[in-house]
């Protein structure tokens, strides 16, 4: 249990995979534009990570280690297949929304990253409940950027438009250049919330 | 002998875990294969139905099916297909597809033209990557309602922005660029529809 809390601890809060570990940021600057797809991409994530580092884990006794990648790559793909038919079937307008993000969720390298960091290591349940909690960051990371993003850029959240009409669309929130600059002030909070030790103290400026 | 072990041991595993993965996609893939057709189908015939102005609001995806299939035929002339609309042998509409420039990539949808060739039923948008929020309004029904019953007859210039100074459309306001775009491929495409129309072989 006390396991379960540090991994939670550590994948949404102070190793979180965007702002921590910088892994993911190309997914995180494209589908954040609306907190809806944001979403959706975020539970895609969690679901890959979380089953991709349950078998990586269970497959782990037997994986010769100097092949152990291209297994990991193979598990990584199906699972991200899997997501890409699911949507594909029953949800087609949400896959054309996020379009070639979904497959691109096999580049996203917080699933590699957790599968040689943890998964490689640990029992299988718990690489299920780091896979799921590293994902559950990235989504938290997310939906705070979207937030803003489809705020100020639509005057709306989740589609519902809760800026009035008089409201003037800032359309360079919407833009990928928006993501840039709402990523950056993200991470440069992050870095003062938590300092990093390495660098022996926060960084200023 | 150790050694053999180490490179057959890898390889068999290898091949194992492909082979136990691609299993299950191709399962699934199976298993989920009509209904993605399906689903693409009934995006494609919600937009030919949306641009002959058909009240697909009103109407459920298996209505959206039975209709399309009973009462929509595809022909292709010069390598062009297009749709002919009719009810009970009349024919109420011709729909034909389009791509054209917009201001980041191209854009692509459906015309639709009364059986006279002397209005435009409607235009819908299918594909496009235009700025979202901005000329990705083309999306709007705001925006593509404003196609409907217009006439294209005796016109050099079919749509022209500004519904104050005598145009018959207004453009979005923020989204110049693609709003000129959508102009001149309607513009563009309209007289090439035409002409098509006026060919042999084209279906009456």
């Amino acid at each position: 249990m006390n396991e379960i809390k540090k991994l939670f601890s550590l994948g949404v809060w102070k190793d979180n995979p965007v702002y921590r570990q910088i892994l993911g940021i190309c997914s995180a600057l494209a589908v954040t534009n609306l907190l809806m797809n944001s979403l959706v991409m975020g539970i895609g994530l969690i679901f890959v990570t979380a089953f991709s580092s349950l078998t990586v884990s269970l497959l782990r006794k037997y994986t010769p280690k100097h092949i152990r990648m291209m297994v990991e790559v193979l598990i990584i793909s199906t699972y991200v297949i899997i997501m890409d038919i699911f949507l594909k079937a029953y949800w087609p307008e949400m896959s054309d929304a996020l379009g070639p993000y979904v497959g691109l969720i096999i580049t996203n390298c917080i699933i590699m990253g957790r599968c040689e960091a943890y998964a490689q290591n640990n029992p299988p349940f718990l690489s299920f409940i780091d896979g799921a909690t590293m994902g559950l960051g990235y989504t938290a990371v997310l939906l705070f950027i979207a937030f803003f993003r489809e705020l100020l850029g639509f005057g709306s959240l989740f589609g519902i438009q809760v800026l009035g009409d008089g409201f003037m669309r800032w359309t360079l929130m919407v833009m990928p250049p928006g993501a840039f600059f709402m990523l950056g002030i993200v991470i440069w909070i992050a870095r003062n919330v938590f300092p990093d030790q390495t660098e022996g103290g926060p960084v200023n400026g | 002998m150790a050694k053999k072990k180490r490179i057959f041991y890898p390889v068999v595993f290898m091949i194992l875990v492909t082979a136990f993965f691609t299993f299950l996609l191709a399962f699934l893939n199976e298993q989920t294969y009509e209904r993605i057709e399906e689903q693409r189908a009934l995006e494609f015939q919600t937009s030919v139905l949306y641009s002959l102005n058909l009240p697909i609001d009103q109407m459920s995806e298996r209505e959206i099916i039975s209709f399309f299939k009973n009462k929509v035929k595809e022909k292709s002339i010069s390598d062009r297909n297009y749709y002919i609309y009719s009810e009970n042998g009349i024919t109420k509409g011709y729909v034909f597809q389009f791509i054209g420039d917009g201001l980041w990539g191209s854009i692509s949808g459906h015309i639709a033209l009364d059986p006279d060739f002397t209005q435009l039923l409607g235009v819908n948008f299918t594909d496009h990557s235009e700025t979202p929020g901005l000329g990705g309004r083309i999306d709007e029904n705001e925006f593509k309602e404003q196609f409907r019953n217009i006439s294209i007859e005796d016109k050099e210039q079919v749509i022209e922005y500004g519904t104050a100074s005598g145009g018959n459309v207004d453009a979005i306001s923020g989204a110049t660029s693609t709003s000129t775009a959508v102009r001149n491929i309607l513009n563009n495409q309209i007289p090439i529809i035409i002409e098509l129309t006026q060919k042999e072989g084209f279906d009456e």
